[in-house]
C-alpha cells in the first residue's frame, strides 16, 4: 500500500516516515522549547498569591505528574501511529468529528493565543525599553509576530534548531535571575519565610497546575510522532513537564516573593540582568510562539484539506499579528475578549484528549478491535456520535462546574470535563455495541495525499 | 573514508576547543573579585566543561568510518555550548554582575567567537555527514 505523497509539507496529512524519526533528546528539547515561555514563570507568580515556597513545589509537583500522565498517555499513541493530533481525532470522532475537535483544540484557540503571547511580548518590550520607535507596542508586535511567523514558515526542522540553540541559555538565565533575587532580597534564609497572609487549599492550586498546561496535552502527538522510539515523545513530555515546569513555577514564585514585582521579566530587568531580560521575553515568546502557528496551520490543513502548510503559517501568523497590532496597541484595547473566548474553547480541550485515550487504549483494543491507520485507501467514519457527544457534554460541564462551581463530579472543571468525557464516550460505545448500534457513521476513505 | 576521518578529527578539535574556552572563562571569572561575577563565570564554564568531558570520550570511542554517530554526539555538544556562548555575550555587561569592563569585554569578546564558530562547526558536520542540525 502507497504511503501517500506529502503535498501539504511537515507530514500534515500523512504519518511520518522513518527516515524523518528523531532522537528522543531531540523530541525532549522541543517540548523544552515550547514550555521557555514567559507565561510559564508568570503562573508561578500566580501560585505565589496563594502559597509559600514549600505549599508551592507540593501542588506544582502533583498537578504536573497529573499532566504528565496525561499527555505522556497521548504522546504514546502519536509515537505509534505516527500521527499528528488532527488525524488521530478521526477516530474518536470520525472525519467531521475531526475537523470540530481540530477547530477547537488547535485552528481557532492557537490563533487567539498566538495574538495574546505576541501582545505580551510587545507588552513586555515596552516595558523594559520604553520611548523608542521600535518598541512601541504596535511596532514589536508587527516585528515581533514576523520573527515567530519566520520559524514557523520553514517547519519542524527551524523549530527544532531554534529550541536547540535558545533552551539550555534560556533555562541557565532563569536559574540566574532566580538567584540574583534570592541574593539582593536576602539569602535563602529568607526565601522560606516569605508567603502570603492565609493559604488556600491544595485542590485550588493543583488544578490550577494542571489547567496551565492540559491543552497543550491534547496536542502532543504534534511533536511526540517524530519520536524514534514508540515512547520517546512519552518520556521526553513526562520529563520536561514533571521537573522543569515544577522548577518553572517555583523560580516564578520565589522571584515574586522575594522582589514583589508581580512581572517577572521586570523584575529581572530591574534586577540588572539588562539585555538578558529582553532577550528572556523574545526567546521564551518566540519559541512557544512559532509552535502555536505550526500547530494551528496542521489543523488547518486538515480541515480545509486546501493549501500548503506554509501559506496557512502566513494567513494564521497575520491574523494573529493584526489582532496584536491594531487590537491591542493601535487601538490600546485589552484582550480580554479574546482570551475569554479562547477560555470558553479551552473548557472542551481536555475532553478532546479524554475521548481519545478512552477510544485508542481501550475501545480500540477490547471492544471494536481495530488499529489506528492512516495510510491512502484506509476506510474511517465520518462521524464517531458518542465521541462528539462526550466531547461536549464533558466541555460543557466543565465550563459549568468552572463558571458555576458546580459539583460534577470533583467541582475542579478540567478534572471534571475530562472524567466525565472519558466515562461517557465508554458507557455509550459499550451500550451502543451491545446493541448492536452502529455509532460510527459514514465512510470517507484516505485519498493519495492523506485527506 | 577520508572525509569520515576528518569529521572525527574535526569534531574532536572543536570539543577540545570549547573545553579550552570554558577554562579561559572560569579563569576570566576568578580574576573579577566580585562573587557575582564569578558565579556566572563558574556556572557557564562548567556547563561548558561538563558537557565536553562527557561528549569527548564518547566520540573518542566512535569508529572512524562512523560518520552518522560521530556528527549526532557531537551536534549535541556544541548546541549546548554554543548556547552558553551566547550566555556571555548577553550577560557579560549586564549591571548586576558588576564585572570590571576590562574582563567583561574579553567574556564577550571570547563568547561571541565561540558563538560564531560553534555555528560553522555544526553547519559543516551536519552537512558532510549528511545529519540534520537538530537531532
Amino acid at each position: 500500500m502507497s504511503q501517500g505523497k506529502d503535498v501539504y509539507g511537515d507530514y500534515a496529512t500523512l504519518p511520518v516516515p522513518k527516515e524523518e524519526l528523531r532522537s528522543t533528546l531531540n523530541i525532549f528539547m522541543v517540548y523544552m522549547g515550547v514550555l521557555a515561555v514567559i507565561a510559564a514563570i508568570f503562573a508561578g507568580s500566580g501560585l505565589a498569591q496563594m502559597y509559600d515556597l514549600r505549599t508551592t513545589i507540593v501542588v506544582a509537583l502533583i498537578g504536573n505528574i497529573l499532566l504528565a500522565i496525561f499527555g505522556g498517555l497521548i504522546a504514546y499513541i502519536g509515537g505509534v501511529t505516527r500521527a499528528n493530533t488532527y488525524m488521530l481525532l478521526r477516530y474518536p470522532l470520525g472525519k467531521i468529528g475531526a475537523a470540530i475537535g481540530s477547530l477547537i483544540v488547535s485552528a481557532l484557540p492557537l490563533i487567539i493565543w498566538f495574538a495574546v503571547e505576541t501582545w505580551l511580548f510587545a507588552i513586555t518590550v515596552n516595558v523594559i525599553y520604553p520611548g523608542h520607535p521600535l518598541t512601541t507596542i504596535v511596532a514589536s508586535s508587527i516585528w515581533g509576530g514576523i520573527l515567530m511567523m519566520i520559524t514557523a514558515y520553514i517547519g519542524y526542522k527551524a523549530l527544532a534548531v531554534l529550541s536547540y540553540i535558545t533552551v539550555p541559555f534560556w533555562y541557565t538565565l532563569i536559574v540566574i535571575g532566580f538567584a540574583a533575587a534570592v541574593d539582593l532580597n536576602g539569602g535563602f534564609e529568607s526565601l522560606w519565610r516569605v508567603g502570603p497572609s492565609s493559604i488556600a487549599p491544595l485542590g485550588i492550586g493543583i488544578t490550577y497546575v494542571f489547567g496551565l498546561y492540559a491543552a497543550g496535552c491534547v496536542i502532543t502527538s504534534d511533536v511526540s510522532r517524530y519520536g524514534i522510539k514508540r515512547w520517546s515523545g512519552s518520556i521526553a513530555w513526562a520529563l520536561h513537564v514533571a521537573i522543569f515546569m515544577t522548577a518553572l513555577l517555583f523560580a516564578g514564585a520565589a522571584m515574586t516573593l522575594l522582589t514583589g514585582a508581580p512581572n517577572v521579566i521586570v523584575a529581572i530587568a530591574q534586577i540588572g540582568l539588562g539585555v538578558g531580560a529582553l532577550l528572556l521575553a523574545i526567546l521564551g515568546q518566540w519559541t512557544t510562539n512559532d509552535n502555536n502557528l505550526w500547530s494551528a496551520a496542521l489543523a488547518w490543513i486538515n480541515i480545509t484539506g486546501k493549501f500548503q502548510k506554509k501559506v496557512w503559517v502566513l494567513i494564521t501568523g497575520i491574523i494573529g499579528t493584526i489582532i496584536s497590532a491594531l487590537w491591542g496597541g493601535l487601538w490600546g484595547m485589552s484582550l480580554d475578549p479574546f482570551i475569554s473566548f479562547g477560555t470558553l474553547l479551552g473548557n472542551f480541550i481536555p475532553p478532546v484528549g479524554a475521548v481519545l485515550i478512552a477510544d485508542y487504549y481501550i475501545v480500540s483494543k477490547s471492544i471494536v478491535k481495530r488499529d489506528y491507520r492512516f495510510s491512502p485507501g484506509t476506510k474511517i467514519s465520518l462521524v464517531n456520535i458518542p465521541g462528539i457527544l462526550s466531547m461536549f457534554i464533558g466541555g460543557f460541564i466543565g465550563w459549568i462546574s468552572t463558571t458555576y462551581g458546580v459539583h460534577l463530579p470533583t467541582g475542579v472543571g478540567v478534572a471534571d470535563s475530562i472524567i466525565t468525557s472519558f466515562i461517557l464516550y465508554l458507557l455509550l460505545v459499550v451500550a451502543m455495541h451491545k446493541l448492536n448500534v452502529k455509532f460510527e457513521v459514514g465512510e470517507w476513505i484516505v485519498g493519495e495525499t492523506g485527506i | 573514508m577520508e572525509e569520515t576521518l576528518d569529521i572525527k578529527r574535526f569534531a574532536l578539535t572543536s570539543l577540545y576547543l570549547m573545553l579550552v574556552f570554558g577554562i579561559i572563562t572560569i579563569v576570566l571569572g576568578y580574576m573579577i573579585n566580585n562573587y557575582r561575577g564569578f558565579y556566572l563565570s563558574l556556572t557557564l564554564g562548567l556547563i561548558i566543561i561538563i558537557t565536553t568531558i562527557v561528549y569527548i570520550p564518547l566520540i573518542h570511542r566512535r569508529r572512524d568510518d562512523d560518520a552518522k554517530n560521530i556528527a549526532v554526539p557531537t551536534l549535541q555538544a556544541l548546541w549546548v555550548t554554543t548556547s552558553m556562548a551566547l550566555g556571555y555575550v548577553v550577560t557579560a555587561y549586564a549591571p548586576y554582575f558588576n564585572i570590571p569592563i576590562a574582563i567583561a569585554t574579553a567574556l564577550f569578546i571570547i563568547g561571541f567567537i565561540v558563538m560564531v564558530y560553534g555555528v560553522y562547526a555544526m553547519l559543516k558536520i551536519s552537512r558532510v555527514a549528511k545529519v540534520p542540525l537538530a537531532v
